[in-house]
């Protein structure tokens, strides 16, 4: 019970003592200064060094590693695999005569041009871990999400990707592209492995090429034998300027709020003591210069799970009163560790959000560094 | 963030190791991306006896011996070399020149890049194999250099480079590393450098010929390159024109023919069953009829005239479509001559052409009301059209240039000019081809070869690839035949003559029994064997002999070479001996399947010495019930080689009582009851048109003399059952060891629908019935088919019925299931050959099947494993061996029908009348019946040929006998053709009196007049054909 509930919180809770994780949180909450253990500015990344194509035989793979000594590799699978004819899409066939509105309405045209979120395949290795513990599949999912369900709203600016990730796996009606994607943690989770593990799978997403097709229409998929005339999943434009507008893989980013700071890239024992921990996934808005938020989750504080520190006065062995116990409930004691409990604040979020989507903000820091890597 | 790019420039190791990367997409659609790893090494020798560097790096073998260097220390030169050179050709020069670079008078020491060959066996399979075989023998020094695979030649693909450009750029690095490195081997020996080979690339690139100007590099063209060589007017003809004329004409071609579908499109349309796929066959008679047999449909389906067969040439793999069903026809009833259709075609000319010329189109017209007008019998068939080429089966084509094509400034001059080659196949269209030397091609057979058909060209485009002699001379025309059946006829090489023993002719059975050769052999030499044969026949492959037994029973035995004694498998002669398949039987020549040594010497089992042979030997009853059986090899020794007639005079004989007469006479009695039971199972007897030709009678007489029919004396039989009798025990024998891989013979139950046409023209013109349903009743029903007045009547119905079956093949045994094995024409469960290993190779791996099945070890104990073989071997043999025998068989009939023309000119010659050769008068009867024309079969000569309207002789032009003059009767004679009683009637134009014209119906007895006649004047001139005339029915 104890390893379940371990795995599905943000991280193997670090063993502090309640007089640290105070002394921790103090320090990150100072208002509008927070002291970060590692001395980091709030927004500041640990350096990372990135690589790609690191897997020959994958279609495209990334590897990150933090400075931490956490390190990733992900590779890209893809296969060719036929598309099963969806009941929606033969009841369409069928209900050319009588079309009774509801229930059909992905069945008209649309249907094979969209694909399917299933098509992208994710799996996580982390050392320790099962595949099927909960840290693993909520982490995939975590990340999944975003990349299939990211749609571009400007239609035809998009170079290829309009309909986003899940349509251009699309090669006709009846054939589509299989995405396989794994993710290897190298090292043991020393933080919250997820800030990394994105990372590195928009690398490998962004070097990931597919065989380029030559046979067209409805015909049974056929391929070109060169592998330099193989297409990136995620299409260039050859001019540099328009790069800012090309489509990416989103990203999704570690954000957590300690008192009324907003700290990025936290490691491990900032995430312990952190008020609430949000993962944020963002991608270019192409279309506008802006960036778009595609899905903002909470994920459970380990700080919740810590025990209190006892204040002196309630402490028997430093000569408290121990007689009322209900007197304690009420009162912080300045520096005695209390675990976190509670909601998160409607400000809080705003302000975390905000200080990723604005110009010039953390998110597109990130973008821009990520872009920076050769690829390919 | 910091992106890190590993750097290898560094790594000592890494310089060497790089990798391939391409895709691959899998028969179920899988597409994957492959990387292959290449460790580059600096030990691949440049092969030239110049080098002094090479020889101490070389890879050694085992015995440290390394490979013979190949490149020649003096090549020869040109006048732009006159130091020499090394050629290096690119991919584009191998695919447009490679009859040039297989020429004997020019292109030696050639280094063959590997990133060519690969690129070759991409493009084209076949011209790849020719290379490979080229680089095989040593006379043409053809060196194959893995530049690919040395440090120095490796070439990385650049960024955003093309693989042409990359290919092109390892073809110059490999020139350039050349020549420096044998600058380098000079100056260590301390040689001029002057003396060195010039490397010379041979491009057709354009963009590669001025690249290598700009490195420095040595590059021509390969039209440019042969303008320096001696003869290069003849030389240039071989180059492939196509591209180039393709480039010349660029846009400005009208577009003939319908574009092929995409490659994907037809895959995926062959999986939905939309389209189907099949071999394409065109129809002796008429051109522009071609078939295509599919799984889909039990009928083979019509693809008619020229647009809709869509430049598919006989025996290409089609993919076809089904027409609509108001497009379907019925077959065609006329005879169509391409060359008589189109005489008129101008081979330079093509902005006039339409596909379809209105006379084809007239001609297929006819068809078609025909299958309007009366609808009975003629039912539409399926008709269909071609929509792509799964794979094209071209390959040389033997013929002759059309003289009307010519043009009238033929003899003048060099002039390059187009002419029409009318192949000998006449399923093939006219090949255009362009030459230098029209004029000295006139009358001669020449040997071409097809380099594409573009939609724009309404006859496919060709070049010259030699000269085989004149027409009608006796060299030039067998090899016309052996090259047209792709019948390998070059002498044996020596890597095959290296594996005959050493001992030549003098090799004898040890004498001592402790010797090695008699491991596993029994002593069989007291038996009284002997053999029956063909008079003159030198390579014996069986002898029986049978005695009586203590118990009353009799021992029979059936005594085979022991071939597989002699040929080892997987060795050269083995290989050799696997590709050519067969012995090829022509007229005046035989190709052996083996060397002469073995064929007619070591293996054969000749009497009065001892030979090693494989035994099959029964016991049986008295009346023939087989007891048991046994399979031993042994050492006999044969007391007699009798001729047929031979054996049967001294069995006939009662005078001769010695034993030997006595056990033939006992074999024949029992070839009798074997032959019996054979027919009570429903075997059939089956009859083929054949004739024998003793080419060796004096010059003196009739030379028709030699033509004779074959006679049929008990003793062939008796051979023919024990024959039979060994194969089927051994089929049961090894099939019971090897049940997947035993090598079985098949005859395919022909479905009923394929004697549809015969029973229906029996039924209407003799009321006779025809029962298929099984061969036992086919056989009986054939047995009714008699006509009291007409004798030859049954023959023709056997020949005719023989023509509907399919034909036998061998096969492994786990392809098909065991039901399926059944010989159809035998009436045997099951059926293999192993009775000929001498000149069949099938017989040979049966023998090696059972020597295995039975345990025998051999000298080496080696022996038990040489049966064994994989399945998939088997197969590609099995294909390999049907193809062979196939075409063994055209190429004997082709033979003898030649020598029947010949001798009919001889004739002519020397019996003619003013110069007006009479021909000779002999029956004939008719096979098949044209709208206009009919086919008719001379007994006499096993001949049948087309008898046309103008041939048909009618009472008022009885006199008119020469060829000029008949051809001027085309224009006044009309036909009234009947499809359903399959009759004709000829007359002249406006006069269809009864007394004015001949009718002729199916299977009716005529008279007829053979003679040979040289085509005179116009189209075709000096072609020589056998004309029938029919002078009126009987």
């Amino acid at each position: 019970m104890s390893a379940q509930r371990q795995a599905s919180s943000a991280s193997q809770t670090p063993h502090l003592s309640p007089a640290e994780l105070s002394y921790l949180y103090t320090s990150l909450s100072l208002p509008n200064a927070p002291i970060r253990p590692d001395g980091r500015s709030a927004t500041q990344f640990r350096p990372l060094a990135a690589e790609t194509d690191v897997l020959p035989g994958a279609n495209g793979s990334a590897r990150v590693g933090f400075a931490d000594g956490t390190q990733a590799v992900v590779g890209v699978k893809a296969e060719v695999e036929k598309t099963v004819l969806g009941s929606d899409t033969t009841a369409a066939a069928a209900a050319a005569g009588d079309h009774d509105g509801e229930g059909v309405a992905g069945g008209d045209g649309q249907a094979p041009g969209q694909g399917h979120g299933s098509w992208v395949q994710m799996s996580i290795e982390i050392p320790g871990f099962r595949d099927d513990d909960a840290l693993p599949v909520f982490l995939a999912e975590m990340m999944r999400e975003p990349l299939v369900e990211s749609v571009s709203d400007a239609k035809g600016s998009g170079g290829g990707m309009t309909g986003g990730l899940k349509a251009r796996l699309v090669i006709n009606r009846r054939w589509h592209w299989r995405l396989y994607i794994d993710v290897l943690l190298l090292s043991q989770p020393l933080s919250y492995p997820l800030p990394l593990l994105s990372l590195t799978t928009h690398l490998a997403l962004l070097s990931t090429k597919l065989p380029k097709l030559k046979s067209q229409g409805e015909e049974d998929p056929f391929f070109d034998d060169d592998w330099n005339a193989a297409e990136y999943l995620y299409p260039r434009s050859a001019t540099p300027s328009l790069k800012q507008q090309q489509v990416r893989p989103p990203v999704t980013l570690l954000v957590i709020a300690v008192g009324e700071n907003v700290i990025f890239d936290p490691n491990r024992e900032e995430i312990a003591v952190a008020d609430t921990v949000l993962a944020v996934s963002v991608t270019r808005n192409d279309g506008s210069d802006g960036l778009k938020l595609l899905s903002i989750r909470t994920v459970d504080p380990p700080s919740r799970l810590t025990q209190p520190g006892v204040p002196n006065a309630e402490n028997a062995a430093t000569g408290g009163a121990a007689t009322g116990g209900g007197a304690t409930e009420s009162g912080e004691v300045p520096g005695v560790w209390r675990p976190r409990r509670g909601g998160v604040k409607r400000s809080t979020i705003a302000r975390m959000a905000k200080l990723v989507l604005q110009r010039g903000g953390v998110g597109e820091e990130v973008l821009e560094g990520l872009e920076g890597v050769q690829v390919g | 963030m910091k992106s890190l790019r590993r750097d290898f420039s560094s790594d000592p190791h890494a310089a060497n190791v790089t990798s391939k990367v391409f895709v691959r997409s899998t028969k179920s659609g899988k597409v994957q991306k492959i990387v292959r790893e290449l460790y580059l090494r600096q030990d691949i020798p440049c092969s030239s006896k110049l080098c002094s560097i090479c020889p101490s790096v070389a890879p050694a073998d085992a015995n440290g011996n390394i490979a013979p260097f190949v490149l020649s220390e003096s090549p020869a030169g040109t006048s732009a070399f006159p130091r020499g050179h090394y050629l290096v050709p690119d991919t584009n020069a191998l695919l447009n020149g490679m009859d040039l670079f297989e020429h004997t008078g020019a292109f030696y020491d050639v280094v063959i890049l590997q990133t060519v060959l690969e690129e070759l066996k991409n493009q084209s399979l076949p011209l790849y194999n020719r290379l490979l075989s080229l680089i095989k023998t040593d006379e043409k020094r053809f060196y194959l250099f893995f530049n690919e695979f040395r440090l120095e030649t490796h070439v990385r693909r650049g960024q955003d480079e093309s693989i042409n450009d990359r290919n092109d750029r390892a073809v110059r690095t490999v020139a350039k590393w050349y020549s420096e490195h044998l600058r380098a081997a000079a100056a260590k020996k301390g040689k001029k450098e002057k003396s060195l080979p010039a490397i010379v690339v041979i491009t057709d690139d354009k963009e590669n010929l001025r690249k290598a100007k700009d490195e420095g590099v040595t590059a021509l063209s390969l039209s440019d390159y042969v303008a320096g060589l001696d003869d290069s007017d003849r030389l240039l003809d071989m180059i492939n024109e196509s591209r180039e004329a393709r480039e010349a004409k660029g846009a400005r071609g009208e577009l003939f023919y319908p574009e092929y579908y995409t490659m994907s499109k037809i895959m995926t349309s062959l999986r939905a069953g939309t389209l189907h796929q099949g071999v394409f066959n065109v129809s002796p008679y008429n051109y522009l009829e071609g078939s295509v047999k599919v799984a889909a449909f039990d009928k083979p389906l019509l693809i008619l005239g020229r647009d809709n067969s869509n430049r598919a040439i006989s025996g290409d793999v089609v993919v076809i479509e089904v027409l609509p069903k108001d497009q379907w026809k019925t077959p065609s009833t006329k005879i169509v001559d391409e060359e008589a259709v189109t005489k008129n075609d101008n081979p330079e000319g093509e902005d006039t052409e339409a596909v379809v010329t209105e006379r084809e189109k007239k001609a297929l017209q006819e068809e078609v009301r025909q299958a309007h007008g009366k609808s009975t019998e003629g039912k539409p068939q399926p008709t269909a059209r071609v929509v792509g080429v799964v794979k094209r089966n071209w390959r040389q084509y033997v013929g002759t240039v059309d003289s009307g094509s010519t043009g009238s400034q033929a003899v003048s001059g060099r002039r390059q000019q187009t002419v029409f080659v009318l192949p000998m196949d006449k399923r093939v269209p006219k090949i255009r081809v362009r030459t230098r030397q029209a004029g000295d091609l006139l009358g001669q057979r020449i040997l071409i070869t097809i380099d594409a058909w573009d939609r724009d060209s309404r006859y496919p485009s060709g070049h010259f690839v030699r000269s085989l002699g004149e027409l009608e001379t006796k060299g030039a025309e067998t090899e016309a035949l052996l090259l047209e059946y792709d019948v390998q006829y070059k002498p044996f090489p020596k890597s095959v003559l290296d594996c005959l023993p050493a001992e030549g002719h003098d090799w004898k059975v040890p004498a001592s029994k402790d010797d090695l050769g008699w491991r596993g052999r029994r002593d069989l030499r007291d038996l009284l064997i002997c053999s029956i044969d063909p008079p003159g026949c030198q390579d014996i492959d069986d002898a029986l002999h049978a005695r009586q037994l203590p118990n009353g029973n009799f021992e029979v035995g059936v005594h085979i070479a022991d071939v597989s004694h002699f040929v080892k498998p997987n060795n050269a002669m083995d290989l050799e001996a696997s590709l050519r398949g067969t012995t090829v039987y022509l007229v005046d020549k035989r190709i052996d399947m083996l060397p002469h040594l073995l064929g007619t010497d070591l293996c054969s089992l000749k009497p009065y010495v001892e030979r090693y042979a494989f035994s099959v030997l029964w016991e049986m009853t008295p009346d023939a019930e087989v007891v048991s059986s046994s399979f031993t090899k042994s050492v006999i020794q044969s007391r007699e080689a009798f001729s047929y007639e031979q054996a049967q005079k001294r069995i006939d004989d009662p005078s001769k009582t010695d034993e030997l007469t006595q056990s033939m006479r006992t074999l024949l009695r029992f070839s009798k009851i074997l032959r019996q039971k054979r027919m009570d199972a429903g075997a059939l007897n089956l009859a083929s048109p054949e004739v024998r030709i003793e080419a060796d009678s004096d010059e003196v007489g009739d030379p028709l003399t030699d033509v004779k029919t074959k006679s049929m004396l008990a003793t062939n039989s008796l051979v023919e059952e024990f024959m039979l009798h060994a194969n089927i025990t051994v089929a049961t024998k090894i099939f019971s060891t090897f049940s997947q891989t035993a090598l079985l013979r098949r005859h395919a139950t022909p479905p009923p629908q394929n004697f549809e046409e015969l029973t229906n023209q029996l039924s209407k013109k003799r009321d006779l019935r025809l029962d298929v349903s099984s061969s036992g009743a086919l056989a009986d029903s054939l047995d009714r088919c008699t006509d009291a007045k007409n004798p030859f009547f049954n023959t023709l119905v056997r020949i005719l019925a023989t023509r509907c079956m399919t034909s036998a093949e061998y096969f492994c045994a786990g392809a098909h299931a065991e039901p399926e094995f059944r010989h159809y024409g035998l009436a045997s469960p099951i059926y293999t050959h192993f009775t000929s290993p001498i000149r069949r190779y099938a017989d040979l791996l049966v023998h090696r099947q059972l020597a295995s099945a039975i345990g025998y070890e051999g000298e080496d104990g080696r022996a038990t494993v040489y049966g064994v073989m994989t399945r998939n071997r088997l197969e590609d043999i099995c294909r390999n061996i049907n193809y062979r025998h196939r075409n063994a068989q055209f190429a004997g009939r082709a033979s003898i029908e030649y020598y029947v023309g010949q001798a009919l000119k001889a004739r002519g010659e020397k019996v003619s009348a003013n110069g007006v050769d009479g021909g000779i008068d002999e029956e004939g009867y008719v096979m098949r019946v044209f709208e206009n024309g009919v086919v008719v079969f001379v007994p006499r000569f096993g001949i049948e040929g087309v008898v046309r309207l103008e041939d048909f002789v009618l009472p008022s032009d009885a006199g008119l006998r020469s060829v000029e003059e008949r051809r001027e009767l085309v224009v006044h004679r009309q036909s009234d053709f009947d499809n359903e009683e399959y009759t004709i009637c000829v007359s002249d134009k406006g006069h269809p009196q009864k007394e004015r014209s001949l009718t002729v119906e199916l299977f009716q007895k005529v008279k007829v007049n053979v003679s040979s006649v040289k085509e005179q004047g116009g189209r075709g001139a000096g072609k020589r054909r056998v004309r029938i005339l029919v002078l009126d029915g009987q």
